[in-house]
């Protein structure tokens, strides 16, 4: 990393050398903390909002949240400071900016929790506060624990086994555990003593650090061995292993637990990651393909997964046999009577839409926020995955880059997954909305998700240690 | 591996793009096909969420109002202070539906017809509440509680239905509308689902179908009243035609290809009994041997003109609410045509309709369009909009209308006609001109006659026109015309005639 010749500031005393270093080193947290203080003003102003909208009186309540949400994001920016003084200045305002609109929704809605098809409880709002400090709290772990993002390769198989076993573990409970009331089929949770836990959220994360791992070994086997047909590489039938391993993953979940958005972003993942590590399109089309046949075979062979076709494509029929979907249909009511600027924060009826604080939550937003709101709220996401994409590019690790790519990509699958499924675009798979979906699980994977970034964006922009070297001086190198 | 990125970040780019699109599409392109869904409640369900505009009467009386709530969810509760009353103007506002002027004039009482857009956007800059338009009637509150009270008395206890109509002549205000039976449609604006449902059930299978607004959606037999269309047509046919012009007035009407014979009410002869008399005799008698006589002679097609001319078969009358179309069909046959001149065979007609009769001929023969919206006003009290009179159709020649005017005068007034049994105290000096129908009814005329009075007042200077029909009330002299004289009493002592 030295450079022999590299002048030295004080040698030098050139103002343009001088400025150029201070350029490249410039940590950026006071960006951060004044993101961060437009985020929360932000999330105040969605609750003054709320309360004005919902019966013109502020509750002490909302004080209450807001306080432990700024307490929480203050001690994220404090921990990101000292342990990763060079992480993206963005990664982290962005996210509690999700995360607090997130809580005033979960207030909104549980303000009037007893018109929801499935009712919300008043301490709705405390637990979401509560995973969101369990969810920063792991953000802080991971920047305190993880110092460098390259110790998690050796883990590589571990992580997999993991991650696999996760998936599993549903599946193979009884239904009495596993089961999501309600939606028979579903079997993707874990019951325990009041609390509900998806395992697959956390199973994403540890299978694309393990897919970043197996492909940085792997890379130029599967980008090289191989014939060529028709213009297309193909690769060798051997390396064709992992690919069928993950298909095969994705299937089980499709099959044995019902939930076919999960399912089609784990495919994303590793057809996206297997595309970062050989440059390679023949993966995109093998991926693809084998997506598709499974989730249509599927699609034919198991009716809650054809249920999902035919209500995308006739929602508006009068049965759900024919494909009726009487929870879509409200959702894009909902998001119509929003229209451009919404109906404002506790103006709307959200409630009317089944399920509206998890996997629909993006139609409330849409209602009382409108277009504009909806569409500022979608370049938040947007963002994020573009500053994981940039930390992608300038960190210099192939097994950074291959993770930081495929987070960022799977996070931007995710949102599009159920975005585009409660706006019909495709058919629609219950997925939660990273940050704004009621619930735990989801928030505390995507605030791991964003702990993660923040390390590999500070490993990307930290300044290689600066050579003390005084031409006609002994050099000395201090090793930490 | 960075080009992969870069291509995998455009891959990312298009999904967002895709993304924004199909919401643009969604909230800024698709909205009112989608808030046009049949099961779309959210509009109706958010009326509730702010003030609602009221609904007034021309004299101020509020109608229809919301009031804050204390509900946990609709901040405003729809009230109607006056009850049944003015049911049939108002109509009710549900979470599910709504009717009457709630139904029509919806968009400007919600505050989103595109007339307020501009009032609306500087409320939102300023931070004003969101507040609907006041739609004031043209109802007046005496006349219609005269009406209400005239048909209660009448009706109260039976399952037979009746209504009132006025109407100001001259510009085709409606002054008083009222359906009977009635009912409260506080009953429908509640915010309980279960007291709702139950609340339109019963109301929906109450005796008399209350929910039907009967004086302008539902159809009654004309009777005699469709004499003034047949001697309209009369005159119509010949400039030398006049009321006193000698007609054939038989004891017995033999109709041709049949061997059924048309006699008066009660058998009696008509005008003197020589089997000739004046048409205004035959007209404030009643006669119906000289009309059929007369719709013979004049066909089903002229006939079916001069209803046409006073407003029958328009399908497309709307006061904002539509208004079911009066009904003249062309008789198959002569005999049929003596029915129809009489007004039975199919002459079908809206209490909305009876008063359209003495209307047009009240105003020289010129009918206005009948309309309930006097004026439109935003929150801050300024207008709106304020619907302009028109003229639906030159229904007569002024003098044709001065003629049949004339004849209507003579029924009330002249000793021997039909109404005058109730004017005999002359009605404290008002000066009443009107015709009595009494329809026979049912299958085979089994059923009880229905009772239909059209009139307008004071005859030198029309004021009002009333038409009032009640199912099964027998003579219209006995059991319309005294509610008619209510309401006309009522109305003209607001404006200081008496």
């Amino acid at each position: 990393m030295s450079s022999v010749t590299a002048p030295t500031p004080a040698a030098s005393h050139g103002p343009g050398v001088d400025e150029q270093l201070d350029l490249v080193m410039r940590s950026r947290r006071r960006t951060e903390l004044t993101m961060l203080i437009f985020a929360v003003g932000i999330v105040a102003f969605a609750f003054i909002n709320v309360g004005y909208g919902l019966n013109n009186h502020l509750s002490s309540k909302m004080a209450e949240y807001l306080l432990g949400f700024i307490v929480l994001v203050g001690i994220a920016h404090l921990v990101v400071r000292r342990w990763a003084p060079f992480a993206d200045p963005l990664l982290l305002p962005l996210a509690a900016l999700l995360n607090g609109l997130g809580v005033v929704m979960t207030y909104r809605l549980a303000a009037q929790g007893k018109l929801l098809n499935v009712p919300m409880s008043a301490s709705a709002t405390t637990y979401q506060l509560l995973y969101s400090a369990i969810g920063i709290g792991l953000f802080v772990a991971v920047l305190v624990l993880v110092r460098e993002p390259r110790v998690l390769q050796r883990y590589t198989y571990t992580l997999g086994a993991i991650g696999l076993a996760l998936i599993a573990l549903p599946a193979l409970l009884p239904s009495s555990i596993s089961g999501v009331p309600g939606s028979p089929g579903t079997k993707i949770q874990l019951r325990l003593a009041g609390f509900t836990l998806q395992p697959e959220e956390f199973a994403k994360l540890a299978l694309a650090a393990s897919f970043a791992g197996y492909l940085v070994v792997k890379r130029d086997v599967l980008a090289l061995a191989g014939r060529r047909v028709l213009g297309i590489d193909l690769p060798r039938a051997r390396d064709l292993g992992p690919i069928l391993v993950a298909w095969a993953a994705s299937l089980l979940l499709l099959v044995f637990e019902g939930d076919i958005g999960t399912s089609a972003v784990f495919m994303g993942l590793f057809v996206a990651m297997l595309y970062l590590a050989t440059s390679r399109t023949s993966w995109l089309l093998i991926g693809f393909l084998l997506f598709v046949v499974g989730a249509f075979t599927a699609s034919k062979l198991f009716s809650h997964v054809g249920v999902r076709f035919a209500a995308w494509l006739h929602p508006y029929a009068s049965n759900e046999i024919n494909g009726g979907s009487f929870q879509l249909v409200k959702g894009l009511e909902g998001m119509a009577s929003g229209g451009l600027l919404g109906k404002g924060l506790g103006g709307g009826q959200p409630y009317l839409t089944t399920l509206v604080q998890s996997d629909f939550v993006i139609t409330a937003f849409g209602e009382e926020l409108g277009l504009a709101g909806l569409m500022a709220l979608l370049l938040i996401y947007g963002l994020i995955v573009q500053r994981g994409m940039r930390t992608a590019i300038s960190v210099k690790d192939p097994f950074s880059k291959l993770l930081a790519g495929g987070l960022s990509f799977m996070l931007a699958l995710q949102v599009f997954v159920i975005v585009g499924g409660v706006t019909r675009l495709i058919p629609l798979t219950g997925i939660t909305t990273p940050f704004l979906s009621q619930g735990g699980s989801s928030l505390v994977a995507s605030w791991l998700l964003i702990g993660v970034l923040a390390r590999l964006s500070d490993t990307a922009r930290r300044p290689p240690p600066r050579p003390i070297q005084d031409e006609g001086l002994t050099q000395v190198v201090t090793v930490r | 591996m960075n080009r992969a990125l870069k291509r995998l970040s455009l891959a990312v780019l298009v999904m967002f793009v895709v993304l924004l699109i199909n919401i643009n599409y969604l909230q800024g392109f698709d909205t009112a096909k989608l808030a046009a869904l049949p099961g779309n409640t959210r509009a109706l369900e958010a009326q509730n969420q702010y003030q609602r505009g009221e609904i007034l009467t021309s004299d101020g009386v509020i109608i229809a109002e919301s009031k804050p709530s204390n509900d946990p969810i609709y901040k405003y509760q729809r009230y109607y202070p006056q009850g049944p009353l003015y049911a049939a103007v108002t109509g009710y506002d549900s979470l599910y539906s709504a009717s009457g002027i709630e139904n029509s004039e919806d968009s400007v009482l919600a505050g989103n017809n595109s007339s307020l857009a501009i009032r609306n956007f500087i409320d939102l800059i300023t931070g004003k509440q969101h507040k609907g338009a006041n739609v004031t009637t043209t109802i007046n509150s005496k006349a219609q509680e005269a009406a209400y009270a005239g048909l209660q008395q009448a009706l109260q206890g039976t399952s037979r239905v009746g209504a009132v109509v006025a109407l100001d002549p001259a510009t085709g205000k409606i002054l008083a509308m009222v359906s009977f039976p009635s009912y409260d449609p506080n009953l429908l604006a509640t915010h309980d689902g279960t007291t709702l449902n139950a609340n339109d059930k019963k109301t929906l299978r109450a005796a008399g179908n209350p929910r039907l607004n009967h004086a302008i959606n539902d159809l009654f037999p004309p009777g005699s009243t469709f004499k003034i269309v047949t001697s309209s047509a009369f005159f119509n046919a010949s400039t030398a035609n006049n009321p006193q012009t000698t007609v054939d007035s038989p004891t017995q009407l033999t109709l041709p290809q049949t061997t059924h014979v048309l006699t008066n009410d009660q058998g009696e002869a008509c005008g003197n009994g020589s089997g000739r008399t004046t048409l205004i005799q035959a007209f404030l008698q009643s006669c119906d041997t000289t009309f059929g006589k007369i719709g013979m002679n004049l066909g089903g097609n002229t006939l079916n003109n001069e209803a046409q001319a006073f407003g029958v078969n328009n399908q497309s009358l709307k006061i904002p609410m539509p208004v079911t179309a009066s009904n003249y069909t062309i008789p198959p046959g002569l005999a049929l045509t003596a029915f129809s001149a009489i007004g039975q065979f199919d002459d079908q007609v809206t209490p909305l309709q009876e008063a359209m009769f003495a209307a047009a001929i009240a105003n020289g023969g010129k009918l206005m369009t009948p309309y309930l919206v006097q004026n439109v006003t935003a929150s801050d009290l300024s207008t709106v909009t304020t619907t302009q009179q028109t003229m639906l159709n030159q229904a007569v020649s002024p003098s044709v209308a001065t003629n049949v005017g004339q004849m209507m005068d003579a029924a009330v007034q002249n000793p021997g006609g039909t109404a005058f049994a109730f004017n005999k105290n002359n009605e404290g000096g008002i000066d009443i001109a009107g015709k009595t129908g009494t329809a026979q009814n049912g299958v085979h005329n089994t059923g009880l006659n229905d009772a239909v009075f059209t009139a307008f007042a004071p005859f030198g200077n029309p004021k009002i026109a009333v038409g009032v029909i009640i199912q099964g009330g027998g003579y219209g002299a006995t059991a319309a015309a005294p509610i008619a004289v209510q309401v006309i009493k009522a109305y003209l002592a607001t404006l200081g005639i008496r």
